[in-house]
């Protein structure tokens, strides 16, 4: 079993796991995980044509899946492009409605074997292919962080081993800590080049109805905060048909499910690892 | 400098060098004997070579904004009344980046790639910190 479970927003203690990861930063007020990100994104700006111009269509897409999904923490909470930029600045140019929840919960995924799975009594989803890249070096070093990051890598050692193209991908879960996290996964990934993700991202594309579902559950941003179990558990209830009100399909107008690509990342975007999982 | 508020530097056997220069205003950082690679953070084995083989090196205290973050939130109390304060990760002449604050001008005129030179700053009888401001114009 494969499981994630925090009291993250109950107590204080994710918030002192990342106010204590880095020491020698924080003598001059710079704390992760906001704060790395927040430096990765801006020099991204200055690499490529990236910002809240992007980054908003991410939050308010992400928003249009949890106002589907009961279970997500901001279900009840429409949000607007205007609600976007009224959101307040964190650690600029990362505003609020950038940032992931911090919440209560967790999710648990049963892995086993093809053959024992057929018995259960939900569908199985078959994994396809994974991998991994971790760029490791820390925030102050890095030079992965306008990208490639380690998704490249990871992707490509998944799809290789998925034996399928990119163009297979029905729809993704992208681990996203932050609104940037998923304009440079996807970047990395090869959906768009680096900095056409604006043009990329507007029309809706990864909104209920879109070409390109990301995030049905409302992902991290407006689902929950489960670290990678948010995007792996939410693939799994897609390919089953679990989904209810937010299922890809006709219900939502989008392609039906065969194969979803999955992501998640580590640190200030040190690791990352990939997940193609397909319906039997 | 007695009501100092905010964390204090954590000393140990590979940063003492570093904050001993910082308090005689010289920017040191380990240079490695080998491959010439000048690094931080500071640690016993050069990232570059693996060389353990390590000096010490005054640099110029010269570099650029590699990239920044405008902190709005207080994540420690401490912060609380520089709102909204800048966090710059800055590139110096000799390779290292440094994350560092910069002062001594608006949070909304700094730029990446901006050059800034280091200003120190006492905060404690023991410890000096190294901030960045603007290049003056010659």
């Amino acid at each position: 079993m494969l499981s994630y479970g925090h009291n993250a927003l109950s107590t204080d203690s994710m918030r002192r796991t990342l106010l204590e990861l880095s020491p020698q930063d924080a003598v001059f007020g710079h704390f992760e995980a906001v704060g790395g990100y927040a430096l990765a994104a801006r020099r991204a700006m200055h690499a490529f044509r990236t910002g809240p111009e992007t980054w908003k269509h991410i939050a308010v897409g992400q928003r249009k899946w949890a106002n589907l999904n009961p279970d997500a923490f901001a279900f009840k909470e429409p949000l607007t492009f205007d609600d976007y930029y009224r959101s307040g600045w964190v650690a600029e140019p990362l505003r609020r409605a950038d940032c992931c929840l911090i919440t209560d919960g967790g999710r648990a995924v049963i892995i086993t074997s093809a053959e024992r799975a057929r018995d259960l009594k939900q569908p199985a989803v078959l994994i396809m292919g994974m991998g991994q890249h971790n760029p490791s070096c820390d925030v102050h070093q890095a030079e992965h962080l306008t990208g490639p990051t380690g998704a490249k890598k990871s992707a490509e050692t998944a799809l290789r081993m998925a034996g399928i193209a990119l163009e297979d991908i029905d729809a993704c879960e992208i681990y996203d800590c932050f609104t940037y996290t998923v304009e440079i996964t996807l970047q990395d990934y090869g959906f768009f080049g680096p900095g056409e993700g604006e043009d990329w991202f507007k029309e809706g594309t990864i909104e209920p109805g879109g070409r390109m579902p990301v995030n049905t559950s409302g992902g991290q941003l407006s689902d929950a905060y489960y670290m990678g179990l948010t995007p792996l558990s939410e693939a799994s209830l897609q390919l089953m048909g679990r989904c209810g009100e937010r299922q890809l399909g006709p219900k939502t107008k989008t392609k039906p499910p065969q194969i979803i690509l999955c992501s998640d990342n580590g640190a200030i975007l040190q690791t990352h690892s990939s997940v193609i999982l397909r319906r039997p | 400098m007695v009501d100092y508020k905010k964390p204090l530097p954590c000393v140990n056997d590979d940063t003492r060098e570093f904050w001993l220069g910082c308090k005689a205003r010289e920017l040191r950082f380990q240079k490695c004997r080998d491959c010439g690679h000048v690094r931080w953070p500071a640690s016993p084995v050069c990232p570059s070579c693996h060389s353990m083989d390590t000096d010490w090196v005054v640099t110029s205290g010269k570099g650029k904004v590699f990239t920044f973050a405008v902190y709005h939130v207080a994540f420690h109390p401490g912060f609380r009344d520089d709102l909204p304060y800048v966090v710059a990760d800055v590139e110096l002449e000799e390779g290292p980046r440094l994350v560092t604050n910069i002062i001594g001008c608006a949070a909304d005129e700094v730029r990446c790639d901006m050059p800034v030179v280091v200003a120190w700053e006492d905060i404690t009888e023991e410890f000096t910190l190294p901030k960045f401001r603007p290049t003056p114009s010659p």
